[in-house]
């Protein structure tokens, strides 16, 4: 036992500042940020559009929630400068430039329940195993949601927040509304990544039922592919402690 | 893009019965064939020849008829109807089981008398939906179909679709590929010695694996741009020239890793709780293993030493050594101090690529070509060998199937964990290392 907390103690502290400190360039590599639009956008975005394998691109701005950060249209003109940890209500809102800087994405508080800790329970419904990888990984010391009061529960019946990762098939469906019914209230649902928000690169996949709130009702949105652990723990502690500009971290 | 084209089969079935359909197996006489052609290939390796198997040999693709159709399902060995038996459904979602995919378990209460996984919950049709698309966009494809082993994935489409069009590789290209694809082997070997050290309560143990684990990502996000690879290997992508200190830097930074996960691994191997959960649980005895036809670390864990990184060698492999670790019982254990010698062998592999760095990127302007055209690839992914098989029109798409290891490994979960008790679960899951999203594709 003590070899082990002696090797633990040598390693030194490993976790991230967050929420106290910006992400550094370890924890949000370069497809971990929104691509951004510089001026003019006018000219921008049509020479980019074409590129996108996802029709993210359009021209009175860039789908977040669509956007696979595949870095095509780095090469025309868009810069990875954004947000790593954007979320919003919808995904409507998620929409750069406009709105995406100026108004904080926020989250609207689903329940004044969640003060200290918060339960998550995570449900794939089509992923390819990176999004249920990078959330399994904020239990490790790097990101240590514990900390912050956020735990993964092993059953629905526990849990506060119901996690979606992938694109949402046919037949998960069934199996997803019975996850959500059988959670107690006060409950909220965050989708993330791509894939759950609008389909990410298998947009208009037959196999599929989007969108994901025709299903069960979705409170925050957190787009990427996947979105690095840093976007989702920042995700559930905005949902855990409500609207930042009621209360900071 | 039509909504046919989605669909491997016909649209009407795939709701109802994709259970079924999604599970083919290999059957061992289509191993041996394969297993024979390895001496070909190397011929036509050494003679600068596009890569891949000769699609002549195998006109009926083997792999991907259901040929094993009996053995889908390990028959009970003993009269599994009785007084008190039931069969639960554990899944499609679980806590346990971080993916969909249900098992049907068939029980008097502690010990799993027959067990039957049924996939077919995230079933997406990725490979049908990419006939008819270009090759950088297929590849885009392919690499989200399965997160974590994105570059295994993309290699053994990119290589079975070069070699369709008979076209060489940019030297730099492969060695790239090399290197994204030991990263990934050491990150997803990591991640299964640190869920199995969870599912045997060493919280300190699987946090610290864990945290390598997450130092690998950040190291391939900081050298290719993305924790998961994706992007990294696909063709007309930025040239990922990694000069001589950022190699320096992923040398050294990964030798640490490997270091520092010896030392971890020998703490946990002298824990006896952690070894007594493992030790004796779901056995794979050798005769086994090659009936049902095992790959990767299951394989090898039951005294078979095939890699096909020394057997059937893409290049750079052919110019690497690479150790080979076997175990002698194929149990959890073994399975485990497999991917154990694994990450060692992957450091020293990765060693060898950096020292070995092509100076030029050698580009090879790609000749047209319209006619349809076959390849086959075999790679040796994390989790085992993985085959391609890809028709090629001109620069389009015109066909992709693809044998992943989880899907060859399937069976043997059900031949495992037969006989062992409901609480073992996990660490038969953990050690075979399945990825739903490559049986569901």
């Amino acid at each position: 036992m003590s070899t082990w907390i002696q090797q633990a103690v040598a390693r030194g502290r490993l976790t991230t500042r967050f929420p106290w400190a910006p992400p550094n360039e370890e924890e949000a590599p370069i497809t971990a940020h929104a691509p951004e639009v510089p001026p003019p956008a006018t000219r921008t975005l049509p020479l980019a559009a074409p590129v996108c394998p996802t029709g993210a691109i359009e021209s009175e701005g860039v789908r977040q929630g669509a956007c696979i950060r595949c870095a095509r249209c780095l090469s025309h003109g868009l810069t990875p400068t954004g947000p790593v940890d954007l979320m919003a209500s919808s995904i409507a809102l998620l929409r750069s430039p406009s709105g995406l800087r100026h108004e904080p994405p926020s989250v609207r508080s689903p329940s004044p329940g969640f003060r200290r800790s918060l339960h998550v329970f995570l449900i794939d419904v089509g992923s390819c195993n990176a999004c249920n990888r990078e959330a399994l990984g904020l239990a490790n010391p790097y990101y240590d949601s514990q900390r912050l009061g956020i735990f993964f529960t092993n059953s629905p019946r526990h849990a506060d927040v119901l996690l979606v990762v992938g694109i949402p098939t046919r037949e998960m469906l069934p199996s997803l509304s019975r996850t959500y019914e059988a959670m107690p209230g006060p409950k909220a649902v965050v989708a993330i990544g791509a894939c759950a928000l609008e389909g990410g690169i298998f947009h208009g996949n037959p196999h599929a039922a989007l969108p994901l709130s025709d299903h069960v009702p979705v409170d925050a949105y957190v787009p990427g592919c996947p979105p690095p652990p840093l976007a989702i723990l920042s995700a559930l502690w905005r949902v855990m402690r409500g609207p930042p500009s009621r209360e900071g971290p | 893009m039509t909504r046919s084209s989605w669909v491997e089969t016909s649209l009407s079935e795939v709701p109802k019965t994709s259970h079924d359909l999604s599970l083919s197996y290999l059957s061992p006489d289509a191993r041996l064939a394969i297993l024979t052609d390895y001496t070909e290939h190397r011929t036509r390796v050494l003679r600068g020849e596009p890569l891949g198997l000769d699609p002549a040999r195998f006109p009926n693709q083997p792999w991907l008829a259901p040929a094993a159709r009996g053995l889908r399902r390990c028959p009970p060995d003993e009269d599994v109807r009785g007084y008190g038996i039931f069969t639960f459904p554990y899944g499609p979602v679980t806590g346990g089981v971080p993916e969909a995919v249900r098992f049907d378990v068939r029980t008097y209460g502690e010990r799993i008398l027959e067990l039957t996984p049924v996939t077919g919950f995230k079933r997406r049709g990725v490979l049908a939906g990419i006939a008819g698309l270009p090759l950088p966009d297929a590849a885009l494809r392919v690499e989200r179909m399965v997160g974590n082993l994105s570059a295994a994935h993309v290699t053994a489409f990119l290589t079975a679709a070069e070699s369709a069009r008979g076209l060489p590789v940019p030297e730099r290209e492969l060695w790239t590929r090399a290197l994204a694809l030991e990263l990934q082997r050491i990150y997803n070997h990591l991640h299964a010695v640190a869920r199995v050290a969870e599912s045997a309560a060493q919280s300190v143990g699987q946090a610290q694996v864990h945290a390598l684990s997450e130092e690998v990502l950040r190291l391939a996000g900081w050298a290719f741009g993305h924790r998961w690879l994706f992007g990294a290997l696909l063709p007309g992508g930025p040239d990922r020239r990694l000069e001589p200190s950022d190699r320096r830097t992923i040398g050294t930074r990964i030798a640490r890793i490997s270091a520092d996960f010896q030392t971890l691994w020998d703490l946990l191997s002298h824990t006896r709780i952690f070894v007594d959960r493992i030790q004796g649980t779901s056995p794979i005895p050798r005769r086994e293993a090659i009936r049902w036809g095992a790959v990767g670390p299951t394989l090898r864990a039951s005294s078979v030493g095939w890699d096909d990184r020394v057997h059937a060698p893409i290049p750079p492999y052919t110019d690497l050594f690479v150790a080979v670790p076997q175990g002698i019982d194929g149990d959890a254990l073994d399975r485990i101090a497999v991917r154990v010698g694994e990450i060692q062998s992957s450091t020293l592999a990765i060693e060898q690529i950096l020292d070995r760095w092509p100076a030029a990127s050698g580009e090879i302007p790609p000749e047209p070509c319209v006619e349809a055209h076959r390849g086959i690839a075999r790679v040796e992914g994390p989790n085992g060998d993985l085959i391609y098989d890809v028709t090629m029109q001109g620069d389009r798409v015109a066909g992709a199937s693809c044998r992943s290891a989880s899907e060859a490994n399937l069976p043997l979960l059900a031949l495992g964990s037969r006989q062992s008790v409901f609480t073992d679960f996990s660490f038969a899951w953990e050690s075979f290392g399945f990825v739903i999203a490559e049986v569901d594709r």
